[in-house]
């Protein structure tokens, strides 16, 4: 498998991969969405403002469909972010990848010694990948959701959400803990593999040569496939845990 | 592969500042606009219910005004049959007035013209028959006997 760049910098270790895709992704979504309200129209709109309109309307429906209608505006802004960061970063790593292959030792880029010789003197780097075929990035989103969820559940649900911890028996401690803990655990590692498992299979299908061809562009349609799913599934999950800490249903 | 904790420092970072620079730059006029638009819609459909009411409100003024000048005309024909009827009767009984009126003249005009014709055609008559009867008596009677005679004559014509 593949070695990724890790640039020492002072007591950091960047990786240069992550962090290049991690900006480049950010890059992509900002222009995107920059594009598409360059002429904003009331009446009129572009192809791309009806583009946007559109996304806007299904991410507005489905956080509606987890919490009370009324509710739901302030969460729309962070649900396209989530839904168009992620989906772009899902399909960052598909349609090429950048390896380079050394044989020296590179302390700048991580490659020591002691990898080398580990690898038989042949090291291959890989410069291009999504940032969410990373598990310190999913975890990071993840960390983003779990913060603020449990903000906005201290915040404008205080009584509701400290007590069911103790649902529906003080002895029920344990397990509420640990299903909270579990939730943003969950949320970062199935984006992660599912992500990570798409471009180990592209790695491996590549190594078929010409003939695996067929099989790369199948496997690259499902795993646009797989990317839109995992971008809805993150971004729906999130507002199905804020509805759940933040907001208290008069039904229950 | 492995993990790296800048990375996810590097993640959040990043995705807050896209948050911020998303919210800021495009989601946020997107949401004015789309609210903007939501706003006319309303308003046309708001415009389009009252202007349809306004039509509705004018369809129901044209159609009694409608049902006015029917009744109206109806009203103006009845009264013009009964004023032609009425008059045509008029015009009729003036008619006849005038023709009875016309064959009395006529009846009176003949009676008069009878009269001064049998006038005529008497002292016509009274003449000729003097003459005839100086003719035959002129060479039998004499003045006196002739006097008597003609008296007698016209006695008689008188009578008839």
């Amino acid at each position: 498998m593949h070695e990724f760049p890790v640039m020492p910098l002072g007591p950091f270790n960047i990786d240069i991969s992550t962090t290049v895709a991690i900006l480049v992704s950010v890059i992509v979504t900002f222009l995107i969405a920059k594009l598409a309200v360059r002429n904003l129209s009331v009446d009129n709109p572009s192809k791309m403002q009806n583009f946007l309109e559109w996304v806007v309307d299904f991410v507005q429906n489905f956080i509606s469909s987890t919490m009370p209608a009324n509710r739901v505006k302030p969460f729309v802004s962070l649900g396209m972010t989530l839904i168009m960061f992620i989906f772009v970063s899902n399909l960052l790593g598909l349609p090429f990848g950048i390896v380079t292959e050394t044989h020296h030792v590179y302390e700048n880029l991580g490659v020591t010694q002691e990898l080398l010789d580990e690898k038989g003197g042949h090291v291959e780097l890989a410069w291009w990948k999504s940032p969410t075929a990373d598990i310190s990035v999913t975890a990071g989103l993840a960390l983003i959701v779990f913060v603020i969820v449990h903000f906005l559940g201290l915040r404008l649900n205080r009584k509701h959400y400290l007590k069911h911890y103790f649902h529906p028996f003080p002895v029920f401690l344990p397990v509420n803990i640990i299903e909270t803990i579990s939730k943003p655990v969950t949320l970062a590692l199935r984006l992660f593999a599912n992500i990570f498992a798409g471009e180990v299979l592209i790695a491996t299908i590549l190594m078929l040569g010409w003939y695996g061809t067929p099989f790369l562009a199948a496997w690259q349609g499902f795993s646009l496939f797989v990317g839109g799913i995992q971008a809805f599934l993150f971004t729906i999950l999130t507002m199905v845990y804020i509805s759940q800490s933040a907001i208290h249903d008069e039904e229950h | 592969m492995g993990w790296h904790w800048e990375s996810t420092v590097i993640a959040m970072v990043a995705f807050g500042i896209l948050y911020w620079l998303l919210s800021k730059y495009a989601f946020g006029p997107l949401f004015e606009v789309m609210e903007k638009r939501r706003q006319l819609v309303l308003e046309q459909m708001n415009t389009a219910e009252s202007s349809r009411k306004a039509a509705e409100q004018q369809m129901e003024e044209q159609k009694a005004a409608l049902q006015q000048a029917r009744k109206e005309a109806y009203e103006i024909i009845e009264q013009s049959r009964t004023t032609s009827s009425k008059q045509a009767e008029e015009i009729v009984q003036t008619a006849k007035s005038e023709a009875s009126r016309l064959k009395d003249d006529a009846l009176k005009d003949i009676e008069s013209e009878k009269n001064k014709a049998i006038a005529a055609l008497r002292t016509e008559v009274g003449g000729i028959s003097v003459k005839i009867a100086s003719k035959i008596i002129e060479k039998q009677v004499d003045e006196k006997s002739q006097e008597q005679l003609v008296g007698q004559y016209l006695k008689e014509v008188g009578n008839k």
